[in-house]
């Protein structure tokens, strides 16, 4: 329990638009050990982003509000807090990374200016060392020719090096925590792998606690720790990377994994989930999954699924493993399966 | 200690531009509660505008020099625009050193009444003393008075050279004031949004229906006419435009990444909107001011010329005035400061121009 420095309970963020209220993040709860990679995974839509906005109280407001729940930094609850207190943990203790490198940079200033920005505003260093601190950290990060490059603008950067700098600048203040909202999302494929050695590496050197958002259970594969896998707002299944690689339970993850192309077994064509991901305005009755789902049993356009314990950290929102499902269910399922 | 302040405002460089600020405000207060005429009040303006010219002018211009060679090489090919920033900096030049080298510009002298310019000879009908009649006589321009003289005998070359002075500084000031205004309320209004964007804008609406020329009556009659006062006036009503320009500017960088990046690593509003948003819209302001500065001085000349104006300052309006009265004996001195108030105009407007294509980024020139 005392490992956990970020615990997220039963959290509730709404966006009331014109027409109608968008349960973006619908009662998610998780925690963060020290030095562990969370990954949440989740198709566009699903509340991913919203998720990470809450924990640093970023969400737009209005439109978006966070409703209900408890988010806890080292048991300090966030959402009460000042925006003062905001201030000092925003960057300083939990620092958060983008998607779109392109527009995460401030276009007229230098590289090296902005990341100094941090270093100057949180820990106040003097002018040489905030200079000194900003190249190691640009080094760190891979950045070649930090010492001339740290004069250059954002356009004159590549992408993948843009995405460096924002995680230099993220990195500056030494942050307990790292938010990554798909930070991969934007980059080639190469570039991609060089950016998820660096988290590798910040992980194992810094003993950082990532939680690191995607669409791309691939991405995942290789730096998490544990997954929690997001559908519609809600949280589907969360377990390790081996509980959910190996034994995925709800069948949106099953789904997922069999999106995925694999290299060993040969196979023509990928399966895909069917369906669209459903309006979060007028979410489906019960499980919001079943439109979709190829193992739908009667209950699941009735109740919403409890959140079931499969083994130790291993949970599955799904009502086919819950004792609630009448034998009937099951049978239909098993039909529907095969089918 | 300085260190530590420093630090607090963003750099040694911030922390001499407040101080220079904080300098210029308390000799301000000197002047109006303890001593009288520390310096004439448009006095402070200069050095109001001289200050933030060089922290947010020559200083970063000087300091990336590679930007400035850049914007310079694309103002270039604007072949106009060099021909009117040549026109701008000599003008700028004449009104800075001008004054000392002319005669004074408000010496009247009736012998020499309504001298044509140098070049030019016209018939005038005058008092001959020794026959004690009028007679028409034949009168060349001298290189004494090269530009001519006035019905009154004035130099209209130091009464042009004034006058450039005069609409530089209602030029240059008024236009630095509106645009102050106009930036920070357009950003302000756009990054907070909600009721701060309803209140600040229908209050710049109320402002932009309200007549201008109305209020400045109405302060020429409270106050006196004074230069200081069609500044003030002029730039305290100007600012509209440039409200809603920078707004929609601002609008559209509020929902850049960066902004939302700059909040999730720790930064205050403030500092968003001056570090982030008014940097990211200065391009805009900087050609909005360029192109605001021909109107300003032409509604100086239209106030002076329509005997609104400081008495006690020649401008080109005042001596449009004067002009326009003698137009059918003495032409030159209504078409000169014609000309040149035409001159200062087109030049500011082909700067703009110029300046607008060379920051926008993509016009391929």
């Amino acid at each position: 329990m005392s490992n956990n420095i970020l615990e997220v309970k039963n959290l509730k963020t709404y966006f009331f638009t014109g027409r109608g209220v968008v349960k973006a993040v619908d009662d998610i709860s998780f925690s963060l050990k020290k030095g562990e990679n969370l990954c949440l995974v989740g198709e566009s839509g699903c509340g991913k982003t919203a998720t990470a906005l809450s924990i640093l109280r970023l969400v737009d407001s209005p439109p978006g509000r966070i409703v209900s729940g408890e988010i806890l930094y080292h048991g300090e609850d966030l959402l009460p807090s000042s925006s003062a207190r905001l201030r000092q943990i925003r960057g300083n203790r939990i620092a958060m990374i983008f998607q779109d490198p392109q527009s995460s940079l401030n276009p007229v200033f230098t590289v090296g200016n902005q990341i100094a920005e941090q270093i100057k505003l949180h820990l106040g260093l003097k002018h040489k060392k905030t200079i000194e601190r900003t190249l190691h950290l640009m080094e760190q990060v891979g950045i070649p020719r930090a010492r001339e490059r740290m004069k250059d603008y954002p356009h004159q950067f590549s992408g993948g090096m843009r995405q460096r700098v924002m995680i230099a600048a993220a990195l500056s203040c030494d942050p307990e925590i790292l938010i990554a909202d798909e930070p991969t999302t934007a980059l080639d494929t190469t570039i991609k792998a060089q950016i998820l050695d660096i988290f590798r590496d910040l992980k194992q050197k810094r003993n950082m606690s990532i939680l690191f958002i995607t669409h791309d259970l691939g991405t995942v594969a290789g730096i998490a720790d544990r997954i929690v896998v997001m559908y519609g707002g809600r949280m589907a299944e969360a377990g390790t990377a081996l509980d959910i690689f190996d034994h995925p339970q709800h069948p949106y993850t099953q789904g997922l994994i069999s999106c995925l192309p694999d290299i060993s077994t040969r196979r023509d064509r990928l399966t895909p989930i069917p369906g669209m991901i459903p309006s979060l305005i007028n979410p489906p009755e019960g499980c919001i999954f079943n439109p979709r789902c190829e193992r739908r049993i009667p209950i699941c356009s009735r109740e919403k699924p409890p959140e079931i314990v499969i083994s130790g950290e291993h949970l599955v929102a799904c009502h086919l493993y819950s004792q609630s499902a009448s034998p009937e269910d099951r049978i239909e399922s098993s039909k529907n399966a095969k089918r | 200690m300085i260190r530590q302040i420093s630090s607090k405002v963003g750099g040694l460089k911030n922390l001499i531009f407040i101080g220079a600020l904080l300098v210029l405000a308390i000799v301000l207060l000197l002047d109006i509660y303890l001593v009288d005429q520390i310096l004439e009040p448009l006095e402070y303006f200069y050095l109001f505008f001289a200050i933030i010219a060089i922290f947010y002018g020559i200083y970063p211009l000087y300091a990336n020099r590679r930007l400035t060679k850049y914007y310079w090489e694309r103002i270039k090919r604007h072949r106009l625009s060099v021909f009117g920033l040549a026109f701008i900096v000599f003008l700028i030049a004449v009104a800075l050193i001008g004054p000392l080298l002319t005669q004074d510009p408000t010496k009247v002298n009736f012998q020499e009444k309504s001298l044509p310019p140098v070049g030019f000879t016209i018939q005038q009908s005058v008092y001959d003393l020794k026959a004690e009649e009028f007679v028409t006589r034949e009168t060349p321009g001298t290189w004494q008075h090269p530009l001519g003289t006035d019905d009154k005998g004035r130099d209209m070359l130091a009464m042009l050279v004034s006058g450039a002075r005069v609409s530089l500084q209602v030029g240059l000031l008024a236009t630095l004031i509106a645009i102050l205004i106009g930036t920070i309320m357009g950003v302000v209004s756009a990054y907070f949004g909600g009721w701060v964007d309803m209140a600040l804008m229908r209050f710049t609406d109320v402002m932009m229906t309200f007549p201008f020329f109305l209020l400045l009556v109405f302060i020429i009659f409270i106050f006196g006419p004074s230069l200081v006062f069609i500044i003030l006036a002029i730039g305290l009503t100007g600012w509209t435009g440039t409200a809603r320009l920078v707004r929609s500017d601002a609008l559209s960088l509020r929902t850049r990444e960066f902004i939302m990046a700059s909040k999730s690593l720790g930064a205050s509003d403030t500092r968003i909107v001056f570090r982030h948003l008014i940097p990211n819209v200065i391009s805009s302001v900087i050609v909005i001011a360029t192109l605001s500065i021909p109107g300003v001085i032409l509604a100086e000349a239209a106030l002076s010329f329509i005997g609104l104006g400081d008495p006690t300052v020649t401008s080109w309006g005042v001596v449009l005035n004067a002009g326009q009265r003698s137009l059918d004996t003495a032409w030159w001195v209504a078409v000169e400061p014609g000309i040149m108030l035409f001159l200062t105009v087109l030049a500011f407007n082909f700067l703009g121009d110029g300046i607008r294509d060379a920051f926008d980024p993509r016009s391929q020139l």
